[in-house]
């Protein structure tokens, strides 16, 4: 145990739209004892302005980013999408710039993803949770290539007792969100979600899971358009589980 | 021509931001393979019997016909079979067209088809009925180079008397390959090219010619011949043209095999 | 074969996606070819190979004009002509002088999609001259007066009832839609014009600089055909599309068969540097070697795209791109489609022009592991991006929406500060009121987010934000990291 305090860093996402995967992550390291913070004035990593091209602009959230995180000791957060943001692209951003790159090269040295995290610096791998049910996860895509992350959310979720895991076909294939893509070319992000759902459903499991609320909140947008039964929840979510009411 | 390859030449470093263009001796200075190919030559008898194991076992799934023989009479039998049994693809009458090899020539199948209604053709050179004849036939044999083990490819170095279009225009190919020029793999394959002096025009060939354009499902006999059949030689060549081979030959103890 | 110039391309990709026929055989493509791919790289043994490939294609660009020097000189040796042509117009005009006082009425071409990047089939024709398509997948393109879809499997989009039908009515045949009777009539309607051609116009897989041959890679046999009957062959390579040796062509090599198909070696690699020897049955009587530009020294020049330069088009990415996947190759518009083409059309005829394939994926990062010289396309998509938002000299490149400009310069300012961007929180949740229906969700956007809601519900703003639950719990528990309490919900 590193003994460090963490601080949250908590997704646009699900600081808006899906506090509950925030909550979540606050039970766990309640239950493990880990201490931990949240750095009020954080905002966003810059992803949306990067994807979409706009380097410059994204950059002007990097800095932010940087100057409200360089003095935690550890940051964590619930997105492989935003973790790879910070690691990968703000030293491009600041290639130009030596002080900003070394600034941003140290903060991203100590970013890490939720499961990353409790696996691969924590060396856990049983939390302690609860959670009946069959469940089938999907490897988002910076999480997984971008980031090398596949092992760590499947030794957590087979550990939480009463789960059953069940693996999908093409767990990895991208499900189609790619940011604003899914805005400016809807009608191809829609066939590919619509893949990834018949896998989903063909795995037969009650539940999908992910490590990346941008992928989640796309697949259950469109779940949920489908009418289909099938209920989406974040890891988080399911790590924090007793057992008792977590339905 | 040259002052638009300037140009060109000139524009290419313009975008790489050079001044000169060095030779190309200076940035590749050539590493010679004739150490490997020393090597190659000095394949022991299980050695190659391996190889040919491997060369078989490798052609199965590409529809490569393989026939293991001790010496040029086996070949023979095989190719008389072959040539007796299969029906012409594009003709009523049986063509047949071979390289100008000592080895095929060592066949006489001219002598064998006397009296059958087999026209036996050999692309000698100069020949100015060389290409009528390929197109009639429905056979072509050739004498393979050498051979790669990995991938069940021969290899064809084009030579006058050894034209392209006999292991390609007719439908069935028979290639003939004596043992002792089987090497493992490409890294062996590219050594010996290496060393070949004069490299014209050559080929790889690893089985029939084949396509899957229509809906990914594969087919055989696209464009080049459907069927092929290599007939492995256990024999070496016993009378050598040059010394590189007289010099292999010498240091492999075993004569003529009985199969 | 012209490009489609006026679909664009979401209009091609719904035409791809509604297409059960293409839906279908891409996902059979992929299943096999990408995974198959994939598989191999991660048993392969010599692991190092990709790298020592792409280290020597990177060292090939940095002395490039040495080795297309040393290639033209060792061409030249044997007797072959080489042309260095700087534009398109420059390779067609040299290859209709070449045809013109050849004499040539009849042309057989390869497989090369470097021949219609330059479009040179419509300026043969003009002159006169018939031009066939000998791979079975890019004739059967033809005689259908349509154009490829992919770089290895021209005809994937078509299913073998549509070939049957094609055949039944262009080749006079009884209808089937069995492939090996297909492949037949195939064979012997395209066996005759490769016999009587008097032209062979192909691409160039991979040239050797060192021993002066242009290599080319084949199943079929067309290509050697195309390249030993007719009198005149003509090979168009791209600048890019050499190695400095023979020993870097091994490697090389090898990638590109088993990237492309899965083999250990195409049935057919064949290496031709001139013409024949006088009085030789086979082989042309001329070799022409056209070396083209088009725009590559662009690229070259560039270093934050010359990467890009060493693809050796083995179309792999194709077949694991989701997008491509589902859009299949038309929707690209331009000869190279897939991951490659969305990052090469856009460098080689215009980055305003082709926007959609600059912006039209998800970077999702697939292509990249799969390449077998390691080419980081979303690094570029991503960089192609950034030209059209912000404009680029460089690429003569206007900033492609001046709208979303501002709205990005808003958004950088509402997320540098968090005082704004609370506020911007706490506004949206007021406006989002109307929009939010009985099921607690939104299914109905305005504007651009109508492009969300289209076929996704959307969930709102929480009543509380993480940040304000936060507040909450430092307001009401002072002491933080206590043991699990279950009441965080």
């Amino acid at each position: 145990m590193s003994g460090k305090t963490v601080s949250l860093f908590i997704q646009c996402l699900v600081d808006t739209m899906f506090p509950e995967t925030g909550t979540a992550m606050m039970t766990v390291f309640d239950r493990l004892g880990i201490p931990y913070d949240y750095p009020t004035g954080q905002t966003c990593c810059g992803q949306p302005a990067f994807n979409s091209g706009y380097h410059h602009d994204a950059a002007g959230a990097a800095r932010h980013f940087i100057d409200v995180f360089e003095d935690a000791e550890v940051i964590v957060c619930p997105s492989g999408s935003c973790v790879h943001m910070v690691r990968h692209h703000y030293p491009e951003l600041f290639k130009k710039e030596p002080e900003m790159h070394s600034r941003a090269v140290a903060v991203g040295e100590k970013t890490y993803e939720f499961t990353q995290y409790l696996v691969d610096e924590l060396g856990f791998t049983d939390l302690q949770a609860e959670f009946s049910g069959s469940v089938t996860y999907h490897d988002s895509c910076h999480l997984h290539r971008g980031l090398g992350i596949f092992s760590q959310p499947r030794t957590l979720l087979n550990n939480v007792r009463g789960l059953e895991f069940i693996e999908m076909t093409d767990s990895d294939t991208c499900c189609g969100f790619g940011g604003t893509f899914s805005i400016n070319y809807p009608e191809i992000s829609t066939a590919m979600v619509d893949e990834k759902i018949e896998n989903i459903l063909a795995s037969k499991a009650e539940v999908v899971t992910g490590c990346d609320i941008s992928c989640l909140m796309n697949i259950s947008g469109r779940l949920s358009r489908r009418k289909e039964k099938i209920k989406v929840l974040h890891i988080a979510e399911i790590l924090a589980a007793t057992g008792r009411g977590d339905r | 021509m040259m002052p638009n390859q300037n140009k060109f030449i000139e524009n290419i470093r313009t975008a790489l931001g050079k001044g000169s263009t060095p030779a190309f001796s200076d940035l590749y200075g050539g590493h010679r393979a004739k150490d490997a190919v020393q090597a190659l030559r000095k394949k022991t008898t299980e050695n190659q019997i391996q190889l040919v194991e491997t060369f078989q076992q490798n052609a199965k799934e590409l529809n490569l016909h393989t026939h293991v023989v001790a010496s040029l009479s086996g070949a023979e039998k095989v190719i008389v079979e072959i040539i007796r049994s299969k029906t012409p693809e594009f003709s009523h009458q049986k063509h047949v067209v071979c390289h100008d090899h000592p080895d095929i020539a060592g066949l006489e199948l001219w002598k064998r088809f006397n009296r059958e209604s087999v026209t036996v053709h050999t692309t000698f050179h100069p020949d100015s009925q060389a290409r009528e004849k390929t197109l009639a036939s429905f056979v072509g044999i050739t004498a393979a180079d050498f051979g790669i083990a990995e991938s069940a490819t021969i290899v064809q170095l084009t030579r006058q008397g050894r034209p392209r279009s006999t292991s390609l225009v007719p439908s069935i190919h028979i290639a003939i390959l004596r043992r002792e020029n089987l090497v493992a793999n490409l890294n062996e394959a590219y050594a010996l090219l290496q060393e070949s002096k004069n490299l014209d025009s050559f080929v790889f060939i690893s089985g029939p010619s084949k396509t899957a354009d229509i809906e990914a499902h594969l087919v055989h006999g696209a464009h080049g011949p459907y069927e092929m059949h290599v007939i492995l030689i256990s024999e070496p060549f016993l009378f050598p043209v040059d010394e590189e081979i007289q010099e292999a030959n010498s240091k492999t103890s075993e004569g003529i095999e009985q199969e | 074969m012209s490009t489609n110039k006026h679909s664009s391309y979401r209009e091609e990709a719904q035409k791809g996606i509604d297409s059960a026929r293409l839906q279908s055989n891409l996902s059979n493509l992929q299943n096999r070819f990408g995974k198959g791919v994939m598989r191999y790289w991660e048993e392969m043994e010599d692991k190092g190979m990709r790298s020592r490939v792409k280290n020597a294609r990177m060292r090939t660009f940095e002395h490039l004009d040495t080795i297309l020097t040393e290639l033209a000189k060792n061409v030249r040796a044997r007797g072959g002509q080489v042309y260095f042509a700087e534009t398109a117009q420059d390779a067609i005009d040299y290859t209709l002088s070449v045809a013109r006082k050849q004499k040539v009425t009849k042309v057989v071409k390869g497989k090369s999609m470097t021949s219609m990047e330059l479009d040179i089939d419509p300026a043969l024709e003009k002159e006169g001259i018939e031009v066939v398509e000998t791979d079975l997948g890019e004739y059967i393109v033809q005689l259908a007066g349509s154009t490829p879809s992919h770089i290895i499997a021209p005809c994937i989009h078509m299913d073998r009832k549509q070939i049957g039908e094609l055949f039944a009515d262009k080749l006079d045949i009884d209808y089937t839609d069995d492939p090996p009777t297909l492949t037949l009539a195939a064979r012997k309607a395209l066996r005759e014009k490769l016999l009587s051609a008097d032209m062979g116009i192909t691409g160039c897989n991979l040239a050797c600089a060192e021993t002066g041959h242009v290599s080319l890679v084949s199943n079929e046999g067309n290509i050697r055909m195309a390249t030993t009957m007719p009198k005149v062959h003509v090979a168009l390579m791209g600048l890019e599309r050499v190695v400095a040796t023979l020993d870097e062509h091994r490697e090389a090599l090898q990638l590109l068969t088993r990237a492309a198909a899965m083999q250990k070696l195409s049935t057919y690699v064949s290496f031709s540097g001139g013409p024949s020897k006088k009085d030789d049955p086979d082989g042309p009587e001329e070799f022409h070697l056209v070396i083209i530009d088009n725009g590559r020294s662009k690229i070259l020049a560039d270093p934050e795209f010359r990467e890009v330069l060493a693809c050796i088009r083995c179309g792999a990415c194709l077949n694991i791109c989701p997008v491509y996947g589902k859009i299949g190759g038309h929707a690209y518009n331009y000869p190279y489609c897939g991951p490659i083409g969305a990052v090469l059309t856009p460098l080689l005829d215009g980055v305003n022009k082709h926007a959609d394939l600059c912006k039209g994926e998800t970077l999702c990062g697939a292509c990249k592991d799969i390449c077998p010289v390691n080419n980081d396309l979303p690094r570029m998509l991503s960089g192609l991006r950034q030209k059209l938002a912000y404009g680029s000299d460089r690429w003569n490149v206007k900033q492609h929406n001046l709208t979303e400009g501002y709205i990005y310069r808003l958004w950088r300012t509402i997320t540098s500060n968090s005082f704004l961007y609370r506020t911007g929180v706490r506004l949206g949740r007021l406006i989002q009121r109307p929009f939010i229906g009985n099921n607690k969700l939104i299914e109905k956007m305005p504007s651009i987010g109508g492009a969300w809601t289209k076929d996704r519900d959307l969930p709102p703003i929480a009543p509380k934000t993480f940040a304000e639950i936060w507040r909450k719990k430092q307001r009401l528990k002072p002491t933080p990291a206590a043991p699990a309490s279950r009441e965080e919900k």
